[in-house]
């Protein structure tokens, strides 16, 4: 019986292995092809049939200036708009998960509301009001959408990573003579910046791909998901691969060095937590 | 062109930029035409600054590189163009906002095809053509002349003219089109793509059914091509409404036939000679894209030198040479001829110099009122189901 | 801090316009600067008390100013008509006509859009949850390596995966040619998948598309559940329940609904409303109410009628949120 049930396990193990392979097989897919499309060589406009290996899409990855004008204004806005969502995201984060305080509950649910509303009504609603008020679209109103949905998306990833924290750490060294401000900058602030680093990372990086909110409110600007969308109409050069997988890459290179020092550091925080 | 550094920044007597532009301005036409020294002087117009730039957004794939680079080379202006005009009401609806509250938008030029032009000018948001300093106008074709929508030309002059015909992949089709009715063969059913330009699609449909759509003012009179049009999309028969972006489905092959423009299939075809173009049997639509001087745009010396360059039969050709629509411009054709080889070619080419029986088979619509146009719409959209 | 008080409820309201509306921007830029300042320098009695509001202030007043107005704006505008074709700013006039238009008018996409989000959040469901499992039990040192790779297809464009997956399959792709010489395309028609030879701009792609593009939105939340439990416990109920299916249906599965229940709503919400899949994969017959809004908003310029499909969108994305939260037993959304 007990031998049975083994091979059954293993099977069942087997499985559930084969399920995540596949699920992970099918996340890769359309990476796979922006990749080699990059190195693709198109007769005509569109980059979409195979015909042929070459280098030259790389050798001048800027030789759209429409593409590359489009993708600094994307870095633009998520400069800037990561830069003050950061900012008020974290005030709010802060506030919620160390304070106890009357209203904490609706603050919560009003938090929560833009990131459970579909994009298109964000979009449409915030473009109602700029127009029913003549303010006139570019790149400001780009921002302020955006820091719109990012300010929600920080405090609540911050909210979530801060919850277990030990306020009290703070108290203490304000009890061994250090000043609020001391305190504040030497305990509290080291211990937030991985969380407020990380939500940053990730607003930056849904602040450059967003389309849609983007779509209504651009007005006359073109950002790089906007150059795309028009681009995906007329013309495809391969040039948008090569830009799309430097970005790929750039992510990911931000995303091993985070590991590593995550890895760095559970390491030096010695073995209490080396459950599992 | 002179270097700013130069010039003192401390104190004394500074040359203003618009001095500095002039002046450079001046310098750099020794070598130019007449018309473009006047514009560079300023017109005479009292109202407009020379700034030297210009800003011309267009239509995709609608100009060459090297029209645009000897333009900007050859009267010294900073020359900025763009292809991000995709779709006449989309780019209504993009530049609304500003332009109904009474500010202005980057382009200084836009292309937009004759009834939006004809809106833009009843809304009185572009402004009038400076048409002495733009003595190319003389180059006009006649038949382009005078539109009852701009009655002299003042806002607005023709860019390019092409047809709406029937596009196809021969390599899908298996055979070759002739007729509207090829759209509705069963064994092309999904595989048929039509254009959200209305009165393209329409205007085919209308054709078919033996009517003259430069005479159909009401929507009852077109109400049955819509309704075709619509038991085709819910037959499955069509695979989508598309703008400019047909082209990349009819070299894929995800296309057996579409409605389409002249020139973008002729371009094409130089890459995929399965892809070809005809003018049905029951007819096709003239139409043609006009440019026009935004409101608000201060640049109309820029502007004005630009459109007598484009009617220079010379620069004329080579921009036909490229785009293979008809251009509006006499004395292309010869000067095509003079090209030699390719150019010679298209001096023949019956799609870009319709033959007589050819000329017969095309039609452009009349103007609609502003509530027909409303009807039009509607239906059109309700059946593009976005 | 009264001033800003009173210069955002002028904002809200509309009153201020132009450089004014400039200069109040700069003054609550500032006040946020104020209020970290106060937060860190002040004394511990004052920090205390006023703290928490102090720090919520700016961030609340950016939502208020551009979340909370803009609906107040767009349900003006859903209840406004316009005076001709070119009358760009309708004015106010209890027009319930846009909601029964939007209603009638646009009752196969509203339906379409949520059977769609519908279907892609099960399909998420089903390929997310064993993917989620195997890296909070099975990845051991390499589960930070593992979450992060599901990250890296999102760090490219959003437009550029979807039309990598136009690309993979269009007629003469590669998915099309797999299952040809696997001999599936009956079996793909007769599931309704492939449409005459064609896998592209059926509404299986535009499926496909949504489940692909959001499947990270339900992984991650599974897997944070998943990885609070402790292994013990598990180790335990295999003990009690002697099958592996037994403890995970009565230990696991039940311990990990707080995010299945987050999954569904970050996948479902954003594909009921999606328009990039439908346009990218589907044909005339496959269009969502996302793309029906946008065409009202951004082509038509027919505002009040897109505001008024808007705030059916959100009404039934509002009720079906709370039924579902009835259903899974769950109150805290987050």
């Amino acid at each position: 019986m007990r031998r049975a049930l083994d091979t059954k396990q293993k099977v069942g193990r087997w499985a559930i292995n084969g399920v995540a392979g596949a699920a992970m097989a099918y996340l890769f897919a359309p990476v796979f092809v922006i990749v080699l499309f990059s190195f693709n060589n198109p007769e005509g406009k569109f980059n979409i049939v195979w015909s042929g290996f070459t280098l030259k899409n790389w050798a001048n990855p800027f030789s759209h200036p429409e593409l590359t004008d489009a993708l600094v204004v994307s870095l633009q806005v998520a400069f800037f708009s990561t830069l003050i969502a950061t900012l008020l995201g974290t005030c709010i984060a802060l506030a919620l998960s160390r304070y106890r305080f009357k209203g904490s509950g609706a603050v919560n649910l009003f938090l929560v509301l833009p990131l459970t509303s579909p994009e298109v009504v964000l979009g449409s609603s915030l473009a109602t009001l700029f127009i029913a008020r003549g303010v006139s679209f570019g790149i400001v109103t780009v921002i302020i959408a955006h820091v719109m949905f990012q300010v929600s998306f920080v405090a609540v990833t911050l909210r979530a990573r801060i919850r277990g924290f030990d306020w009290s750490l703070e108290q203490a060294a304000m009890d061994l003579g250090a000043t609020p401000r001391r305190a504040f900058w030497k305990v509290t602030f080291p211990l937030i910046l991985p969380g407020v680093l990380a939500a940053a990372l990730l607003s930056f990086a849904l602040s450059i791909d967003d389309f849609i909110i983007t779509f209504f409110n651009a007005g006359s600007l073109v950002t790089f998901p906007l150059q795309i969308f028009g681009a995906s109409r007329v013309a495809i050069p391969p040039q948008i691969n090569v830009l799309a997988t430097m970005l790929l890459m750039g992510s990911i290179a931000i995303m091993v060095v985070g590991l590593i020092i995550e890895s760095r550091r559970r390491r030096l925080n010695t073995g209490s937590e080396r459950k599992r | 062109m002179g270097t700013r550094n130069n010039l003192p920044t401390w104190s004394g007597p500074k040359y203003s930029r618009r001095d500095f532009l002039v002046r450079s301005g001046l310098v750099g036409a020794g070598a130019l035409s007449l018309p473009t020294l006047l514009a560079a002087c300023g017109g005479g117009s009292s109202t407009t600054v020379d700034t030297k730039t210009l800003f011309f957004e267009n239509w995709p794939g609608y100009m060459d590189e090297e029209t645009v680079g000897l333009f900007a080379k050859e009267t010294g202006i900073d020359f900025k163009y763009t292809e991000a005009f995709l779709d006449n009401n989309e780019y209504f609806a993009k530049i609304q906002p500003a332009l109904s509250q009474g500010n202005t938008i980057p382009p200084d030029i836009l292309a937009p095809t004759f009834w939006m032009a004809a809106r833009l000018i009843q809304l009185g948001w572009v402004q009038k053509l400076d048409k002495a300093s733009i003595p190319n106008f003389a180059n006009l074709r006649d038949d382009l002349k005078n539109p009852s929508w701009d009655n002299g030309n003042e806002y607005s002059l023709p860019y390019q003219t092409g047809i709406a015909g029937i596009a196809y992949n021969q390599k899908v089709t298996g055979r070759e089109l002739k007729s509207v009715e090829d759209l509705f063969d069963p064994a092309f059913k999904g595989k048929i793509g039509v254009l959200t330009e209305m009165r393209d699609t329409i205007g085919l449909l209308l054709m078919a059914e033996g009517k003259d759509i430069s005479k159909v003012s009401t929507f009852n009179e077109a109400a049955n091509a819509f309704d075709r049009l619509e038991k085709a999309k819910s037959d499955g028969q069509i695979r989508s409404f598309t703008g400019n972006e047909y082209t990349k489905d009819l070299s894929a092959g995800n296309f057996a036939a579409c409605v389409g423009w002249s020139g973008d299939v002729l371009q094409l075809s130089k890459d995929n000679p399965d892809v070809k173009f005809i003018v049905p049997e029951e007819g096709g639509t003239s139409w043609y894209d006009t440019m026009v001087w935004m409101k608000g745009s201060e640049n109309g010396a820029s502007v004005s030198s630009w459109i007598n360059f484009l009617y220079d039969p010379v620069n004329a050709a080579r921009l036909t040479s490229f785009v293979q629509y008809m251009s509006p411009v006499k004395g292309v054709r010869e000067e095509l001829v003079k090209l030699g080889a390719d150019g010679a070619a298209l001096a023949e080419n019956p799609l870009l110099f319709p033959d007589d029986a050819t000329v017969k088979r095309l039609q452009t619509w009349g103007g609609l009122s502003e509530a027909e146009e409303t009807k039009f719409d509607e239906r059109f959209s309700s059946i593009v189901g976005a | 801090m009264v001033l800003v008080a009173i210069g955002v409820v002028a904002l809200a309201a509309d009153l201020i316009t132009g450089a004014l509306a400039v200069l109040l921007f700069g003054v609550m830029i500032a006040s946020v600067v104020g209020i970290i300042w106060v937060a860190i320098m002040g004394g511990i009695e004052t920090r205390r008390a006023l703290a928490p509001y102090g720090l919520l202030k700016p961030g609340i007043l950016w939502l208020s100013l551009f979340f909370l107005a803009p609906l107040w704006a767009m349900m003006e505008m859903s209840l406004s008509s316009k005076k001709s074709r070119f009358d760009f700013s309708p004015s106010f006039s209890w027009e319930w006509g846009n909601y029964s238009r939007a209603l009638t008018d646009f009752g196969p996409q509203f339906g379409r859009s949520f059977l769609y989000a519908g279907i892609a959040t099960i399909l998420t469901l089903l390929i997310g949850y064993p993917l989620a499992y195997v890296i909070a039990f099975r990845g051991g040192k390499y589960r930070s390596l593992l979450l992060g790779l599901i990250a890296v297809p999102f760090f490219t464009s959003y437009l550029i995966r979807t039309l990598a997956w136009q690309n993979l399959l269009s007629d003469s792709g590669p998915v099309i040619s797999v299952l040809e010489t696997m001999k599936l395309e009956n079996l793909m028609e007769w599931l309704h998948i492939m449409d005459n030879g064609r896998l592209i701009n059926t509404p299986a792609a535009v499926i496909g598309g949504l489940t692909y593009n959001f499947l990270p939105f339900m992984i991650l939340p599974i897997y944070v559940s998943l990885e609070k439990i402790d292994t013990r416990l598990i180790d335990a109920s295999m003990d009690l329940y002697t099958s592996a299916t037994g403890a995970f249906r009565r230990v696991v599965l039940p311990m990990s609904l707080p995010g299945i229940f987050a999954g569904s709503l970050l996948v479902f919400i954003p594909a009921a409303g999606d328009f990039v899949n439908a346009k990218f994969l589907g044909s005339p017959q496959t269009t969502m109410i996302g793309s029906s809004i946008q065409d009202q908003f951004l082509v038509q310029l027919n505002y009040p009628l897109a505001a008024a499909m808007s705030f059916v969108l959100m009404a039934i994305i509002t009720a079906s949120v709370l039924v579902y939260a009835k259903f899974m037993g769950t109150e805290d959304l987050t």
